[in-house]
């Protein structure tokens, strides 16, 4: 399946084309480059943290420093120097905005020349009739605005930049935090508790479903800096949450790192779907520049019957070091990831998920599809343990993985270990390319290789876009697109 | 790891010095390469499910020389029997057949002494076993089957260990397929009650057009440690045809490393694995497909009973510009009990687009459904199990295509079960 060197400049140039690499102007507020307790205790007090906080932050970072980065992922970077990081920049305000007319409006013209509506009012373009979305912003260090609070305080549901509620909900923060993803959990975790800046809370009282979908924007602006973000959400008895996470930054010729946190809780019969649509800079054709995305994410079904639901769809980072997993702690939880990864020109991603089953009659779906172009390499890699104790424990696994080139590797390791016989463990993977008989159908239809390509790889992701919410569908569709259109070769 | 433990095995190694002809240099290589790994431990990725903590913890001494043994009797018509006692080959013992008029078998001394430069070809190996074998072996056979030599009855080696407590058998077999050349290998493991390690290497280099039959039935004893490596190499058109039957030990391994270098390679690798009490059976594969059009299917079954843990790590690699490879892994496990444990990691790795690879896995207990039908009809629930069980490996023994060899195989399963299932209280007998 040759590539017409037509195809290929198209390529380059779409390729070429990452739509969000603007950078702005903004006036900021910087910590010194590189990492110590002092800088630790900077960010603390910038944030005018508390004290049992701060000692929480050295204690990760005591901890981090006796610590080893992981090797064992099928990913390749330069070393990095944790001593030419800027690990808080904030833009710089007088006071916290009390409303969106005091923010910064050049912040507010970045987002929206990004799509994302902070207006209230607003709803995002090209889609009529879209529900209302309330959005976290997160510009670097900090959050700039969170829209539509007022009517989500009507229903009860908490929904803040995480450093608010520390001083407004501390009793919740402390309750939670650490509790899913323990300081000590891994190199990157623990380089988070030290340094995070900021992030979302999202509290849903008992028996609420949040009346409309919650979204953190996260944006990477200053040169040299690193983004350590924490989220934390927090479902009570009976309550539903739809979360979503948007991300991008300029086009930089360094690398620049984002290592993120991401405690979900759900209690009895609670539901957090949560959906990542990852669009960093990934790095320009020659794989110069470009984020490293090293992120925990977890979640603690710790009631009866909870849900948890990771939606992801993976375009953008030079790099990327990702597992949304599920302990799956309540009797009959359920936990489900669903996973499109594209990688293109010399991005690495090394993605998958944990199923964690420690509770009888707790299921698992795990559905990851991966696409290789370019010199790309994309890696599955997955963990479905059933401990002795848990009963009729059911997973399914499926692991598809796409070659669009001959030169990109598609790889996928799974483990499954299961220490109790009424377990039902399926694991299924293919990698092939796109077949020729496919092309060859929908070319004598009519229809251009191009098209053909981009309709085949639709259908092969069908499984898991359907599971995004429709706002996010319709960016992750063009994303997709972007990625890949062309770059059959 | 004490450094006992390496001192004495690097004594060891210095005692053999001069043993075998040309050896020496390579033996230093793999001592000191010994001496700075040791041995892994479950954080090294391919022993993340095998506690070799016995292997940690003592020295075993070298295996003597043993000549009461029993030989235990051929399973099938063989075209020779040739029998290995505690590590060291007994020629007296062994039977020859006709074979030698049509090739050459001889053991790895007499091998190495016709002319040392052969040492060359003796690979220090990758883990830490295959390294310390390389240290410290002191026999093995050498079979050179020349080109176009079809060998239609099964060359049988027996490994019988005897009265070896605390002692170590370091075997390492060379196999050599000519053009076109056919044979079939049938490495039996038995032993006595005695706590002794069995580390065997087998290298085999299958030609252009050759065909290597590797069938394995290791009943090592209830106390011993088995480990075995087969590194294997296959030219075009060749096909290396292997099934790894493992019953006995209280740990076993068996670690294939299939490389497929020439177009039209190809290569079966399947395996049947019986856990019962306190055993663990780890099966490690990695077939890596260098060069395009090359083959590969693999098809794993494992029984876990009570306190028995089966493990799997099979890996496919395809490399750059190996197009047009098919490659294949099936890999199911049973839980027979609540203290049973299984864990698998198929892995693929690919580098290559126009390829077709797919892998699948299962773990669970035996089907509900299946066991119902078959009591339907008449069956008791005991017989109903052990023909599920029987009907559940017998997926993996299908490739072999000797008779009289699956049947005793198959025998031993049946052994094994009625051993085994009949204790098993599944939840569908109610």
């Amino acid at each position: 399946m040759a590539g017409t060197q037509e195809t290929r400049e198209q390529v380059a140039e779409i390729t070429g084309d990452y739509k969000y690499g603007f950078s702005t102007d903004v006036e900021m507020d910087m910590a010194p480059k590189g990492l110590s307790e002092d800088i630790v205790r900077f960010i603390s007090a910038k944030k005018d943290e508390p004290e049992w906080l701060l000692s929480w932050r050295l204690k990760a970072y005591r901890a981090w420093l006796k610590m080893d980065e992981p090797d064992w992922a099928k990913v390749n970077y330069p070393a990095i120097d944790y001593n030419d990081i800027y690990f808080y920049a904030a833009p710089k305000s007088q006071d916290k905005p009390k409303s969106l007319d005091e923010v910064d409006p050049e912040l507010l013209r970045v987002y929206e020349k990004l799509g994302i509506p902070l207006a209230e009012q607003e709803v995002l373009a090209g889609v009529e009739g879209a529900r209302k979305i309330a959005v976290d912003a997160v510009f670097d260090s900090v959050s700039v605005a969170t829209t539509f609070r007022e009517e989500l305080k009507k229903a009860g549901v908490i929904f803040m930049s995480i450093s608010e509620a520390v001083h407004e909900h501390p009793e919740l923060i402390q309750k939670y935090l650490g509790t899913v993803v323990p300081q000590r959990d891994n190199y990157f975790a623990a380089l988070n508790c030290a340094v995070f800046s900021d992030g979302t809370f999202v509290y849903i009282p008992k028996g609420v479903r949040c009346p409309m979908e919650l979204s953190t924007y996260f944006r990477i602006n200053a040169e040299n800096t690193g983004q350590f973000e924490r989220t934390l959400i927090v479902a009570e008895e009976g309550s539903y949450v739809s979360y979503l996470e948007g991300c991008t930054a300029p086009m930089r010729d360094e690398n620049q790192l984002h290592a993120a946190v991401v405690e979900l809780v759900a209690l009895d019969d609670a539901e957090i779907k949560y959906s990542t649509v990852q669009n960093w800079y990934p790095g320009d054709k020659d794989g110069k520049g470009g984020i490293y995305n090293f992120v925990t994410k977890r979640a603690l079904c710790k009631g009866k019957n909870s849900k948890v639901s990771w939606t992801q769809v993976e375009t953008g980072s030079a790099v990327t070091w990702k597992y949304p997993s599920c302990v799956l702690a309540g009797e009959g939880s359920v936990g489900e990831f669903y996973s499109v990864a594209v990688t293109n020109n010399l991005q690495q991603a090394d993605t998958g998920t944990k199923m964690i089953h420690m509770a009888p009659n707790t299921r698992s779906t795990i559905i990851s599809k991966g696409i290789s172009a370019g010199r790309s390499q994309n890696c599955y890699r997955g963990l479905v343990k059933v401990l002795s104790g848990a009963e009729n424990v059911r997973n399914y696994t499926q692991c598809d993985s796409l070659l669009v080139s001959s030169t990109s590797g598609a790889h996928t390791v799974p483990y499954i270990e299961v220490k109790n016989p009424t377990a039902q463990i399926e694991h299924e993977a293919t990698t092939s390319k796109i077949s020729e008989d496919q092309l060859f159908y929908c070319q004598s239809r009519g229809l251009g290789e191009e098209e053909a390509v981009a309709m085949i790889v639709n259908g092969f992701c069908k499984e898991v876009m359907q599971h995004l919410p429709m706002e996010f569908a319709v960016e992750a569709q063009k994303l997709l697109g972007i990625s890949l259109e062309g770059s059959v070769g | 790891m004490p450094e006992l433990i390496k001192s004495t095995y690097r004594d060891q190694a210095a005692s053999l010095s001069g043993t075998l002809a040309g050896l020496d240099s390579l033996r230093d290589k793999a001592i000191d390469r010994f001496a700075e790994t040791g041995f892994p431990t479950a954080r090294d990725e391919n022993w993340r499910y095998s506690d070799i903590k016995r292997l940690r913890g003592q020295a075993f001494a070298a295996a003597q020389i043993q000549s009461d043994a029993r030989i235990p009797d051929a399973i099938c018509t063989t075209a020779a029997r040739l029998v290995i006692i505690n590590g060291h080959f007994d020629q007296e013992r062994s039977d020859f057949g006709d074979l030698l008029q049509a090739i050459s078998v001889r053991p790895l001394a007499n091998h190495l002494m016709a002319n040392s430069e052969r040492a060359n070809e003796l690979r220090v190996g990758r883990e830490a076993t295959s390294v310390l074998n390389t240290a410290l072996m002191r026999d093995g056979l050498v079979l050179v089957v020349p080109a176009g030599v079809e060998i239609d009855d099964p060359i049988e080696i027996i490994h019988i260990m005897h009265d070896a407590e605390n002692a170590a058998a370091q075997v390492r077999h060379l196999v050599e397929l000519g053009e076109g050349a056919k044979a079939t290998i049938l490495e039996r493991f038995i032993g006595d009650d005695s706590a002794y390690w069995m580390n065997s290497v087998v290298q085999a280099r299958v030609a252009e057009g050759a065909a290597l039959n590797h069938y394995r039935m290791q009943m090592d004893g209830s106390q011993a440690i088995h480990t075995a490596n087969a590194a294997v190499s296959v030219g075009a058109g060749g096909n290396y045809s292997a099934c790894n039957v493992s019953l006995g030990a209280s740990l076993a391994r068996f670690d294939a490393q299939v490389r497929l270098l020439v177009d039209g390679a190809n290569a079966t690798i399947d395996g049947v694995a019986l856990a019962a009490s306190r055993q663990s059976h780890d099966m490690l594969v990695h077939v890596d497909h260098r060069m395009p059009s090359t083959n590969s299917d693999q098809v794993f079954r494992t029984v876990a009973d009570a306190l028995g843990k089966s493990s799997f790590q099979g890996k496919i690699t395809v490399a750059d510009g190996a197009q047009q490879t098919l490659a294949d892994q099936s890999f199911k496990a049973l839980l027979l009990d609540r203290t049973a444990e299984a864990n698998a990691k198929p892995e693929l790795e690919i580098f290559a687009d126009d390829v077709k690879c797919s892998h699948g896995a299962t773990i669970g207990e035996l089907d509900a459904k299946a066991m119902f039908y078959l009591m339907s009809r008449g069956i008791d629930p005991t017989t109903a199990r052990q023909m599920l069980v029987e009907a559940f490996t017998d997926d993996a023994l299908a490739r072999i295509d000797n008779a009289a060899i699956a049947d005793a195989l198959r025998n031993q399963i049946k052994g094994w079960m009625m051993a085994h299932v009949p204790n098993t209280s599944g939840k569908d007998a109610a």
